[in-house]
């Protein structure tokens, strides 16, 4: 299948500029003029008759009235479309690790150094493809790392030439094969290790310089290449380009560009259509894959249940994300990434333009914008006097697939396409041979085709059928006059003609002839309009239309108000609430001058919103443990707003969760305290004011890490590694502060280097951090009370803390409180003391307490786990509510607006149908800033909304073509049943491919 | 006198914190008088006297004759509740789930029907009696792991001995059905042939362990009574005749649609019993559960829905779909090893159950007398009937809100010591908090 090369090349051209000749020179002319075409200059511009001169690659005149060259070949079109080579924003090239030196960034995932160019070779089969779909030059990127190396400009010529050697810098989220002991080993940490090393090169280039200027007053620093070229790729404001796989990964991106204030650029996912306001905002440029999922097999009832409604959504909506980015303003461009094979993407393409993808905006995201972003604006995407000779050429537009792409130019050299690879060879001929006329019909894939010949009332099956290129060949047994046996056929197929021979028994030849091809139905595209329907937040079941309204005014009258406040419990009182925070409490308030809501109280129990002291809902990484201290790694990296825990935790009063990092390892990452204000993006999720805060681990997790011997495997080894961490981060911290004294007015020396992991030990140490532990036994409690108080830092709150009550007043007198499990026991060694009435006896013991989940399920239900506060130990109702209210809310630091119901504070409460403590009570209604995110009433209305939406979406999948491509089945649900979860270390709970 | 004489027991178990000694067999009758009794078998019985003599209920009225054997307890106010029956457990072969050396509940192998739980049923373990001072009195102790792990045996919470704790050995033969599900996913480790063939292959095995069992039974059947000859006896195949003739029941964990409906089909090409354990998809297959009286044992009410899509209240509402359409089920807690200690919370299963609109009746029936029905022993347990073992408790309210304690406990007519390791333990650091002067009182 080797394509011919109509006319030679090299005969000038930058390759033989230096080398010497061998033998003799060989010249071949390379003037053209292209007549009769109707060319289309650039996206919204055509010159229909027109010619194009092409001289040395380099195109010169262009328009219907031009003077053809003395030397030029001129060349009939026969009035084909020609455009101007599209290029491919993202191909993705095979690097291999080089020998690391002393020069290389420590961390094997980092090497922005590489340029992808130094690894692309030339592999004429996917040239081929590309070509076959009118690309004639590829933007190559590195595949691997997360900091992978630069990417380049090829040409699609069997040349490979570089037009642009440098255009940005590619990154990825990379995550590392389970079980590799290397850090990163979670998102977590690849977040800190690009946060980390964009530090690292400011302070590297600013070393630098010091150095240079004051070489006799500091050590010189050591070379490292990866961190030079970070350096300078900010300092000439490089793009960095950044893959995603979802538009959660989208908004990660987006955050850290801002961080660094760089210049974004996003291989998109195609699911932007999901956070669009979020993306136009910060108005990225995106190359966006066409891989559009396969049809859902939904064939029997039991399969379809395993498709969440987001996946069925996302077959109908995908094909349109495109238009939907145009519209909203961003720049695109397209690429073949993720595609089966590149010669998918002609037909995607044109799905998306059918179904309402402006014909203009495509045309530009494949020429001129990309063009423009990788700095060919003034020689590519466009056809005009001295552009590149890039060029594809078509039957007719090419956006309508019947139009074969004939040929495509790069440089100036003409690169013919196979005919054949946009055969549509299932269909109808007329056929007639020999006299004898009747109906050949193919049918099925072109790849597996299978057919029949009807002559008369006869109809014989053809065999041995196979297609080579255009060529095509089969045998049939006529069994007729002249055709006795089995007769072969070699038939050449073009447009909607098939001529060829038929090879008879004795050998003798027969022409034959097909004509009037109808293609079958099943290559008709069938889902041709966009799709009706709309985008939720977050997308999938239950997601909200939009943030739920916050009325003006809002008066509960007449219930019975839990307050975890100084006013403790009131029957039959009144609430008021204005604009989103409590306005009053009060016995008989008048109802306000048009009020908004009124909620009618009466037999009805009204508290503050539940807060989950500790929970891992809504993260997609929980612990890096690839390292005893990682207080670099931050939760608020990888907050998932689509998490339908969300959604559930608010359906059992829940409002408020402190999101923790795991316990695999000493030190852990920052958490993050959010509301649970479904629909949010990850930044609305937050709450805004909310103390920092961090995880620290004792104990079983820590000690014994399962797959890799790594120190501490003792108790007695947690306790150095934490003395350690202290004791690094306050040298840290006096080496920042003595610089600063010294480098007040000019900058002599080089500066300490700015350490992520230790700048948040520094501000535990200055008591700005808030430090979460887990803890189950006495002695190491104890342990970390010591070692605080002579690092002379406070710590928060224990977790877990089974054993808090044996050592209650030493919790007491540090003022650390204790936030633990209701009743658990038992399921470790270090648990084997737990007791349920530790909470009761702590709280006596003048501890702060609270109760948690660190269970998705456990978490939609605290209030009962509360009322084991009374059952086990005695605590009063209100007291033991309070330990998943205001006692939560004080640990966290948060209790200045949530936690209790107070004049001034957040309006997030909770509406019960009965006794707060009850296991007979549910949750009515659950409002979170005076918004109302959770009633019986609008959930039994979303209920109902997405029931139709899947009867829909599986009667339109049901009714559409098989179009061989089937999507996966939703992966198995996460473990329902989370036993080893309670808070060990699981590095990546929720992979986040399984979101989706 | 009475009433002091009791809170006098319960002083001096509390003084004398130490292990905890199973009771000798009752010898004196025990009347609790006018207490409010949920029979479990005809509705609640507001003010009426309950007795028991040797182990067995011998009366129930409005008001029973006091004669001067009798122990006398006054329950005014008081609530009567048969023993609550966990139908799956792994409570005895497991002590600290993490701790693996302490775990007695998975045999090594795909296929051990000749296990069985009982014999490694360890009566001191220290979660017994945490879970039976909050009233649950029976558990279905199962081994679990493999294809095929074993036989399950019904277990009270009280004996000096495993011999001493069973009720009933065995309940049934547990299977674990194969995953019917295919990941599809292109990433998948697994290619979707050999998905296919390993499924395939998990039934293909199933039914030949139950043809082996039916060709070993006839071979048995059929020795020659006279003769030498060769005999060659196997544990496993014996172990399974009598579910394999359909004499007991599998018991068959199967959560998804797909595994139930092939588990059903399964049974019936088999000619065999099963009861569905697990069975978190159970409500949508309720015709067909309720055609073929397959009974269901499901397995936790508190836990998460399914799938991404299902109502957050699936798990929650299950039970009442269930009582609808007329299948019979019982709800159990996890069997996981992990989850062993939390027996306890047995109650609560029920409670949300009910508070998702299962009949408050239904509900207390479904950790009482259903069970009992599914596990084969409602002749002689789960409700309070005369003739039926006295292995009841008093408890100071409801027993399905978690705010209620339960007071005394009666295993088989005696009187069951109410510490437990974790009161110990409360006791001890109360007084360590009252030397300190932190705290008063008791």
């Amino acid at each position: 299948m080797k394509k011919s090369i109509l006319l030679a090349i090299f005969a000038s051209g930058l390759f033989c500029q230096t080398a010497p000749l061998v033998d003799i020179l060989h010249i071949t002319p390379r003037v053209y003029v292209l007549s009769n075409a109707h060319v289309h200059t650039e996206p919204g511009k055509s010159i229909p008759q027109a010619s194009i001169v092409i001289r040395d690659g380099i195109i010169g005149e262009v328009g219907s009235k031009i003077a053809v060259p003395a030397d030029a070949t001129v060349l009939d079109m026969g009035g084909a479309h020609i455009y101007s080579g599209f290029i491919d924003g993202w191909v993705e090239v095979k690097t291999e690790a080089v020998q690391r030196t002393s020069r290389s960034h420590w961390n094997d995932l980092v090497h922005p150094e590489w340029v992808a160019s130094d690894y692309y070779t030339y592999d004429e089969g996917k040239v081929d493809d590309l070509h076959s779909q009118g690309f004639t030059q590829i933007h190559v990127v590195p595949d691997d790392g997360i900091f992978r190396g630069q990417s380049s400009i090829i040409d699609l010529n069997a040349k490979a030439s570089i037009t642009s050697p440098i255009v940005s810098q590619i990154m990825d989220y990379k995550i590392r094969e389970r079980g590799s002991s290397e850090y990163p080993r979670a998102l977590l940490g690849t977040i800190a290790v690009m946060r980390q090393t964009l530090y690292d090169s400011e302070w590297y280039a600013e070393s630098h310089a010091i150095y240079a200027k004051y070489p006799d007053k500091n050590e010189p620093i050591t070379e490292n290449v990866s961190l030079d070229v970070l350096g300078k790729a900010r300092a000439d404001k490089a793009p960095f380009f950044i893959r995603t796989e979802h538009e959660t990964a989208a908004s990660r991106a987006i955050a850290y560009a801002r961080e660094f204030e760089l210049k974004l650029w996003l291989l998109g996912s195609g699911y932007e259509y999901r956070r669009l306001s979020d993306i136009a905002k910060a108005n990225p440029f995106i190359v966006l894959p066409l891989n559009y999922p396969g049809k859902p097999d939904i064939s029997n009832p039991q399969r379809a249940l395993q498709y969440r409604i987001e996946q069925l959504k996302h077959w109908d909506m995908a094909p349109d994300n495109a238009q939907k980015l145009v519209k909203s303003g961003l720049s695109i461009a397209f690429t073949t990434e993720g595609l089966k094979s590149p010669k998918q993407f002609r037909k995607n393409l044109i799905l998306s333009v059918q179904r309402g993808l402006d014909e203009d905006a495509a045309l530009a995201a494949l020429t001129t914008t990309p063009a423009k972003r990788f700095g060919l604006s003034k020689t590519h995407g466009k056809i005009e006097t001295g552009y590149h000779a890039n060029l594809v050429v078509v039957d007719g537009s090419y956006f309508d697939e019947s139009n074969a792409i004939k040929s495509v130019w790069v440089k100036g050299n003409k690169y013919d396409i196979e005919p054949g690879s946009g055969l549509l060879l299932p269909g109808e001929w007329n056929f007639s041979m020999n006299g004898m006329s009747g109906l050949l019909k193919l049918k099925g894939k072109p790849s597996k085709l299978s057919g029949a010949l009807t002559i008369d009332t006869s109809v014989i099956d053809i065999k041995n059928l196979n297609v080579d290129g255009n060529q095509m060949t089969w045998t049939a047994k006529l069994d007729a006059e002249d055709f006795p046996g089995i007769t072969r056929y070699s038939g050449k197929v073009e447009n909607d003609t098939m001529l060829g021979f038929a090879t008879n028994s004795h050998g003798d030849k027969f022409p034959f002839e097909g004509t009037n091809f109808k293609a079958a139905e099943a290559n008709k595209i069938i889902k041709a309009s966009a799709s009706n329907l709309s985008v939720v937040y977050p997308e999938g079941a239950y997601g909200f239309g939009n943030t739920p309204d916050q009325p003006h005014s809002i008066l509960i009258d007449n219930a019975t108000i839990w307050t975890s406040g100084p006013q403790g419990i009131l029957k039959d009182w009144d609430m008021l609430i204005i604009d989103g925070k409590i306005s009053k409490i009060a016995r008989d308030i008048k109802i306000p001058a048009n009020n908004d809501v009124l909620i009618d109280g009466r037999g009805k129990f009204i508290t503050a919103g539940i807060i989950d002291a500790h929970s891992h809902t809504a993260a997609a990484s929980i612990n890096e443990s690839a390292q005893s201290v990682t207080s670099e790694v931050r939760i608020k990296d990888v907050l998932v707003p689509d998490d339908i825990s969300i959604y559930r935790q608010l359906a059992g009063g829940t409002t408020t969760i402190n999101v923790l990092h795991g316990s695999g390892n000493a030190i852990g990452g920052h958490n993050a305290v959010i509301k649970l204000r479904w629909g949010s993006n990850a930044q609305g999720l937050l709450l805004e004011g909310a103390a920092p805060g961090i995880k620290f681990a004792l104990g079983e997790n820590v000690k014994y890490d399962r797959y890799f011997k790594r120190y501490p495997q003792t108790r007695m080894g947690v306790e150095q590694i934490i003395r350690d961490a202290f004791t690094r981060a306050r040298d840290y911290d006096q080496n920042l502060k003595s610089y600063a004294k010294k480098s007040r007015w000019r900058k002599t020396l080089i500066p300490p280097r700015k350490d992520l992991e230790l700048d948040a030990l520094v501000e535990v140490l200055d008591g700005k951090r808030l430090v979460n532990a887990h803890a189950y036994q006495q002695d190491e409690i104890l342990m970390l009370l010591r070692v605080a108080e002579d690092f002379d830092f406070r710590v928060a709150k224990f977790e877990h803390v089974l054993e808090g009550y044996k050592v209650a007043e030493r919790l007491a007198e540090h003022g650390a409180g204790g936030s633990s499990f209701a009743d658990w026991w038992a399921y470790k060694f270090e648990t084997y003391d737990g007791i349920p009435y530790n909470g009761a006896l702590m709280h006596e013991a003048g501890v702060l307490v609270s109760f948690n989940s660190d269970d998705d399920e456990i978490a939609r239900r605290l209030n009962l786990e509360a009322a084991k506060g009374v059952k086990y130990g005695g605590m009063s109702e209100i007291d033991a509510l309070n330990m998943v209210t205001i006692n939560s809310a004080k640990q966290l630091k948060i209790d200045k607006w949530v936690g209790s119901l107070e004049e001034g504070k957040d309006a997030d409460f909770v509406v019960w149908s009965g006794h707060p403590l009850s296991t007979q009570s549910i949750c009515a209604e659950t409002w979170i800033d005076g918004r109302q995110y959770f009633s019986l009433q609008k959930d039994a209305e979303l209920r109902t909304r997405d029931r139709l939406i899947r009867q829909d979406l599986i009667q339109k999948i049901l009714d559409s073509e098989d179009d061989g491509n089937i999507a996966p089945e939703a992966p198995a649900p996460l473990s329902t049943n989370k036993d080893i979860i309670k808070c060990l270390w699981e590095d990546d709970m929720l992979r986040e491919g399984g979101l989706k | 006198m009475r009433t002091l004489l009791s809170f006098l027991v319960i002083a001096l178990q509390f003084t004398f914190a130490s292990d905890q000694i199973p009771a000798p067999p009752q010898v004196t009758p025990i009347l609790i008088q006018n207490g409010i009794i949920h029979t479990g078998s005809h509705g609640v019985l507001d003010q009426y006297d309950i007795l028991f003599d040797k182990g067995t209920i011998t009366n129930i009225e409005a008001s029973i004759t006091v004669s001067p054997e009798m122990q006398v307890i006054e329950a005014s106010g008081k609530h009567i509740y048969p023993g609550l029956i966990a139908g799956i457990s792994t409570l005895g072969l497991v002590e600290i789930s993490d701790v693996s050396v302490t775990n007695d509940y998975n045999e090594v192998g795909e296929m051990t029907p000749e296990v069985r739980a009982n014999v490694s049923y360890n009566p001191d373990s220290e979660k017994i009696p945490v879970v039976r001072s909050n009233g649950v009195l029976f558990v279905n102790t199962m081994p679990t792991g493999g294809r095929i792990p074993g036989q399950s045996s019904l277990m009270r919470m009280d004996g000096w001995t495993w011999e001493d704790a069973t009720v009933n050995h065995p309940t049934a033969m547990h299977i674990n059905w194969p995953d019917m599900k295919i990941n599809t996913n292109p990433n998948s480790k697994i290619s979707i042939e050999q998905q296919e063939d390993n499924r395939r292959n998990a039934l293909v095995e199933l039914n030949e362990m139950m043809d082996r069992v039916r060709r070993y039974k006839k071979m048995m059947d059929n020795l020659p009574k006279e003769g030498v000859h060769d005999i060659a006896h196997d544990l496993g195949l014996e172990a399974m005749i009598p579910y394999v003739t359909g004499t007991k029941p599998f018991f068959v964990h199967a959560h998804e649609v797909r595994q139930i409906e092939a588990a059903v089909h399964w049974s019936n090409s088999q000619k065999v019993k099963i009861v569905i354990i697990g069975g978190w998809d159970a409500g949508r297959v309720t015709n067909l559960l309720k055609e073929n009286h397959i009974p269901v044992i499901l397995q936790e009410v508190l836990r998460l829905p399914m799938r991404r899509n299902s109502h957050y209240s699936e798990a929650y509402a299950l039970p009442f779909k269930l009582y609808k359409a007329g299948v019979s089920f019982c709800i159990s807690t996890s069997g996981s090893g992990f989850q062993s200690a939390h027996v306890r919370d047995l109650p609560y299963h029920a409670a949300m159950a009910a508070a998702f609109g299962l009949p408050a009746d239904e509900a207390l029936r479904s950790i009482t007398l259903s069970a009992a029905e599914i596990l084969g022993v409602d002749d002689r347990i789960g409700s309070l009937d005369v003739g039926k073992e006295a292995s009841l408790f008093i408890a100071n309210g409801d027993i399905l809100e978690i705010t209620t304690q339960v007071e005394q406990v009666y295993i088989n007519g005696t009187t069951t010591d109410m510490s437990d390791k974790q009161k110990t333990l409360y006791h001890k650091y109360r007084e360590k908090y009252r030397q300190l002067g932190i705290i008063r009182g008791n």
